[in-house]
């Protein structure tokens, strides 16, 4: 992990105040597992408001054209106000203070297309940001992934093309069905769980709690494997301030608090308490 | 972040600055230590700043059995500051002993160590324990965190409790020196300054977070599950500056200066108030170099300023 301060690639406006950030810095690139997450500073100096930096999912890693080597992280970004707004702001030239990657990944074994048949994300809203190079890496171990995107409207489902690009199977809701199934995301990975859950599958979840909670209940009553992405408020990210921290239960049953920058942002979704949101 | 770079080669340029200072008989390279509970064990910032570059690391609050903490949410960024109620979440002082501190020992630093419990017989236990302990300069002994239902924050209700618990844990760390972390929380800080001084203390670290609160007005709930938390960051400096000025007026044992210290020039007002030495807090979240950089910065000040010992600012208020 590196703490660097980077150039603003490019910054393309995805409507609805999403905003997706092309950030330079090969080394950081290079060092990025699928799950894993920056921390940026949102103001220009390091003493400015809002003083603590935010974390952001790695949405993907892009490449040089000529070499193919890491170039740099793109970072999906939604102007909900305050220091999401300053970076929606930045202009391609600018320069951010970023750490990172941090955070515990996704587990994808080698072999893993062996052992079952999909691979299920499930991704709400901005939570899109964490599954791309999953999908990936799940494309690598010869596994079939299948996306289920949901939002309220459709607005909400951005970044679809990189996903149906990977030419995998994609099962989109929203709230009215003005696009795709009309509900939460979870019917039709209710569905899909119903129908091959015997074939062998493993459930990757990232979006809004209720979601995640939604899947984890779903991928206990199948029997199925299921790992969620989580987000809490941070501080340092290095694991000394404790402030991130969420409920969760150790082997034995018991309550502990889990720091949801090392020991996640990936974590089983049977370690985790679900009746105590960290936000 | 660092201070700007003086001109060099000024009429006025001195080469060597003794950047040292005491605290009871013990020698820290300069006087930028970290401060508990925001450097963790120290080792968790290792590979971003040079730990070797610090006067101390103030670990994280250590109790005898490790304490679990309290439910999320605990933190919450506020205007020019957070609130923290993180609950003495800790490993426990053989856990420490045997897993953190002798990776830390590798650095050419001073390890103090905050020692918190739940009440009197768990602070003296845990100081017994550590003061046989090789590796550890000094005992900070948290009486006024304000994060935990029971102990530590009970003995900072009046100057009487608070000479006792320092009292009774001076005598429980015979080899240690014994400072005593003072909570702004009060009337007059003078009394506990006074009151801790009197019962043997080595040295005051002033102070710890005010009691500060934060409500979701969609929920109306608390932002913290905990209720209350303890405010830090540069919110708090200028009335943790006059504490520390009133304290260091107050007593003759040495005064470390903390709270919302994020510059150099934040650290300089400290040392020119009375602070024999500062600690660095909120800051190292969201730059994890601020105490390197504040450690480099005072010694370039020194040297454009023509002073040749850092501890001639001690105290150097005009008045």
């Amino acid at each position: 992990m590196l703490d660097k301060r980077i150039k603003v690639k490019k910054i393309q406006d995805l409507g609805a105040g999403n905003h997706l950030l092309r950030l330079a810095s090969p080394k950081q690139a290079g060092l990025t597992r699928p799950g894993q997450f920056l921390m940026l500073k949102c103001a220009q100096g390091i003493n400015d408001p809002p003083l603590l930096r935010r974390p952001y999912s790695i949405f993907d890693i892009w490449r040089q054209p000529k070499t193919g080597h890491p170039a740099g992280m793109d970072i999906l970004v939604k102007n909900v106000g305050g220091g999401s707004a300053r970076l929606a702001g930045l202009k391609p030239g600018d320069a951010v203070q970023v750490l990172g990657p941090l955070g515990r990944p996704f587990e994808v074994p080698v072999g893993l297309g062996n052992r079952i048949r999909f691979a299920c994300l499930v991704g709400g809203g901005v939570g899109i940001a964490a599954l791309l190079l999953l999908a990936r890496k799940l494309l690598e171990q010869n596994t079939h992934p299948v996306l289920f995107y949901g939002g309220r409207v459709p607005d909400d489902l951005v970044l679809r093309e990189p996903f149906e690009r990977l030419g995998i199977e994609t099962h989109y809701t929203t709230e009215d069905g003005s696009m795709g199934e009309r509900g939460q995301v979870t019917l039709p990975l209710e569905g899909f769980l119903s129908r091959y859950a015997r074939a062998g599958l493993r459930v990757y979840a990232c979006g809004p709690w209720g979601m995640m909670k939604a899947a984890h209940n779903l991928a206990v009553r199948h029997e199925v494997p299921c790992e969620v992405s989580l987000e809490a408020r941070m501080g340092c990210a290095l694991g000394a301030c404790l402030g991130c921290t969420i409920r969760a239960w150790d082997e034995k049953g018991e309550e502990q608090f889990l720091r949801v920058c090392q020991e996640g942002p990936v974590m089983s979704s049977r370690t985790v308490d679900w009746e105590t949101p960290p936000i | 972040m660092a201070a700007k770079k003086p001109p060099q080669g000024g009429r006025n340029q001195i080469k060597s600055v003794k950047t040292s200072v005491e605290i009871s008989g013990v020698q820290f390279k300069n006087p930028v230590l970290t401060a508990s509970g925001t450097f963790g064990y120290g080792l968790e910032f290792a590979h971003l700043v040079d730990l070797s570059s610090l006067g101390g690391i103030v670990v994280k609050g250590i109790s005898m059995k490790p304490i679990k903490g309290n439910p999320p949410p605990r933190i919450y960024e506020t205007a020019s500051g957070m609130l923290n109620a993180i609950g003495w979440q800790n490993i426990g002082a053989v856990e420490f002993i045997t897993r953190k501190l002798p990776a830390l020992r590798k650095y050419d630093t001073r390890v103090v160590v905050n020692i918190v419990g739940f009440d009197l017989e768990e602070y003296l236990e845990v100081t017994r324990f550590l003061n046989d302990c090789p590796g550890i300069s000094a005992l900070e002994l948290n009486i006024s965190c304000p994060n935990v239902k029971k102990g530590g924050f009970h003995f900072n209700k009046n100057p009487r409790d608070a000479f006792e618990v320092t009292d009774k844990t001076r005598k429980a760390s015979p080899r240690l020196p014994l400072w005593v972390k003072l909570s702004p929380n009060v009337t007059d800080i003078r009394e506990f300054a006074r009151a801790c001084a009197d019962a043997g203390a080595d040295a005051l670290s002033v102070v710890n977070t005010f009691v500060g609160m934060a409500i979701d007005t969609e929920k109306r709930r608390s932002r913290l599950r905990f209720g209350t938390g303890g405010l830090s960051g540069p919110a708090i400096k200028p009335i943790a500056l006059r504490m520390v000025w009133e304290a260091a007026r107050e007593v003759k044992i040495p005064v470390i200066g903390v709270g919302g210290i994020a510059t150099t020039s934040d650290a300089l007002e400290f040392l020119i108030a009375g602070a024999r030495a500062v600690q660095v807090g909120t800051a190292s979240f969201y730059n994890p170099a601020a105490s390197q950089d504040i450690a480099e910065g005072l010694e370039r000040y020194c040297r454009s300023h023509s002073i040749a010992d850092v501890n001639e600012l001690v105290g150097s208020l005009k008045t």
